[in-house]
């Protein structure tokens, strides 16, 4: 029975669970969607954002951040953490000081890979220690390297990560994946405009309210980190609307 | 005596006799004071079915006072989103009773306008067919109460040519496989049926161990006992709250000979449903 070896991190259960766990990957699920593409030329990130109390300052609700950013702005690191947001904030500031750290000792600006890394055994740390629980937290990591290749990582609470072409976390994620499975093509991404319309189509399969409760950040290579404001993500989902329809009336002509 | 992990030390039930019974017997008579207490919290804990316009209780049950062919329940939020949406809208649905209950976990609300947040039970009735009648159950109805909401409903001889559909939710880790739940489907439909139901299911049955809990799960057994005709749909999802995949999840079954004639207007529907699940999405501060 998972109840009787699942109080303490420390205890595997005779069929080789570590419950605490897989219990904290529950905990992602109840943040909200977020989706990472990588496109040959762009990484685009984008997280579903819901509504905040009415006295609540939304500028203290930020969910795209960046880890690392160099002096010219062209390397940037931006990642998203789901989950438990105090776990995010810490793990955050550990990153941040981490890529400042590297860049002193060895004077270049930390990969993508390395900061994923990093991240990921610090989350693993925190599956083997006795008396502390493993961080709610899932994340996706996206940036360039110096060789100019567009990367993203997803880490999970078991200090596991992997590349991916495209993923996403969260809420209804599985949903989300299987769009993305179904839409991710090579011509999708060649174009920067289409990585950053199937991102939003992704999206748009789990938030309920369209455009305006999503944030999206990208990155194209040697440009800075560009986060969309709400004009221009409406635009992008004005012109998805109009394709869909458009894509509607021909198999209707197609059918008759 | 045993020690917990905590550290405190417990007495542990002894089923042998002890030298203390003596002691124990007289321990466990009842004061008065007691059994005032006992008689108050019992009628707290009483279920109450009322017409809510009058405030009066009704004399009968429900199902006694309203015979019907077709009996529809939705317990929790997202079987009463997908009701609101796809079934209520079809037509005029007037109130014909709601039952009001205390417990620990809920107390249901009084006020006429309810929002999707709060807690009720209230029982509607189709204007033009009387032979459909809704629950749309969203308190919990806690072990001790629910025989006496199914005596309250059903009464204490049901009729046996009535269909009874129970829609509910449960998380998806409460579904028993040796798959992780990340690789299921989730949110899924399962079945599970009574005897006397011959219709088709509209998507597989639960696996063994197929056991479900709370009102439901009275439900079906009340169903069963009594030869009743009844049939659950379980949606297993990762959402509890309410969430617009989930209530999708609950589709299939509009199609089955439980709602023929209740669904007229399938995207006017999504439309109200997309309207109930946005009113509430205020961000929680601990998940991000």
């Amino acid at each position: 029975m998972a109840s009787r070896y699942d109080r303490a991190i420390t205890v595997f259960s005779p069929d080789g669970h570590l419950f605490q766990v897989e219990y904290a990957q529950e905990a992602v699920k109840k943040g909200s969607t977020a989706v990472g593409i990588r496109g040959t030329n762009i990484v685009v990130l984008g997280v579903e954002k819901k509504s905040v109390a009415k006295l609540q300052d939304e500028r203290t609700v930020r969910k795209i951040c960046a880890l690392d950013d160099h002096v010219c702005m062209a390397f940037a690191v931006i990642t998203i953490f789901i989950g438990l947001t105090a776990d995010a904030r810490v793990v955050i500031n550990r990153a941040r000081v981490e890529c400042q750290s590297h860049k002193l000792t060895v004077e270049d600006p930390v990969t993508v890979e390395y900061i994923t890394r990093f991240i990921a055994t610090l989350k693993q740390k925190y599956t083997q220690s006795n008396g502390r629980r493993p961080f709610g937290i899932s994340a996706l990591i996206v940036g360039f390297d110096d060789d100019g290749i567009p990367r993203l990582y997803q880490t999970d609470p078991s200090g596991t990560y992997h590349a991916w072409k495209a993923n996403a976390i969260g809420r209804s994620a599985k949903t989300v994946r299987e769009f993305l499975e179904k839409n991710y093509t090579e011509d999708a991404i060649a174009n920067d405009n289409e990585a950053i319309k199937l991102a939003i189509r992704a999206l748009l399969e789990v938030v309920q309210s369209g455009g305006k409760n999503i944030e999206l950040a990208i990155i194209r290579r040697n440009q800075p980190l560009k986060m969309f404001n709400a004009k221009e993500i409406e635009l992008q989902v004005t012109e998805i609307e109009k394709e869909k329809e458009e894509a509607e009336k021909r198999k209707s002509k197609k059918s008759t | 005596m045993a020690a917990t992990f905590f550290g405190e030390v417990v007495r542990a039930p002894c089923r042998a006799g002890t030298e203390e019974e003596e002691e124990e017997e007289e321990g466990r008579r009842e004061t008065p004071e007691d059994r005032e207490v006992r008689l108050q919290l019992a009628r707290k804990r009483e279920v109450r079915l009322l017409r809510r316009q009058t405030k009066t209780c009704l004399e009968f049950s429900l199902l006694e006072k309203h015979p019907c062919s077709r009996f529809i329940i939705a317990i929790g939020s997202n079987a009463v989103a997908f009701l609101s949406s796809f079934v209520m809208n079809s037509g005029v649905w007037e109130e014909i009773g709601c039952a009001k209950l205390w417990n620990e976990w809920c107390r249901t609300a009084d006020s006429t306008h309810l929002s999707p947040t709060e807690a009720f039970c209230v029982f509607y009735q189709l204007k033009a067919h009387h032979s459909v009648i809704l629950c749309q159950c969203s308190c919990y109805v806690a072990e001790d109460q629910q025989y006496q909401w199914l005596e309250k409903v059903f009464g204490s001889r049901p009729r046996k040519n009535m269909q009874v559909t129970i829609l509910t939710c449960r998380h998806v880790t409460d579904y028993k496989t040796s798959e992780s739940t990340c690789s299921l489907p989730s949110p899924f439909l399962k079945a599970l049926k009574t005897e006397n139901f011959r219709d088709q299911t509209c998507c597989s049955l639960l696996e063994q161990p197929n056991i479900v809990h709370d009102l439901p799960a009275a439900v079906l057994s009340y169903c069963q006992v009594w030869n009743m005709s009844a049939v659950l749909y379980l949606c297993y999802t990762d959402v509890m709250k309410l969430d617009l995949i989930t209530v999708e999840a609950f589709k299939p079954i509009l199609s089955s000979r439980s709602f023929k004639g209740l669904v007229k207007n399938i995207p006017q529907s999504t439309e109200i449903l997309k309207k109930l699940t946005t009113t509430n999405q205020i961000q929680s501060n601990i998940y991000t």
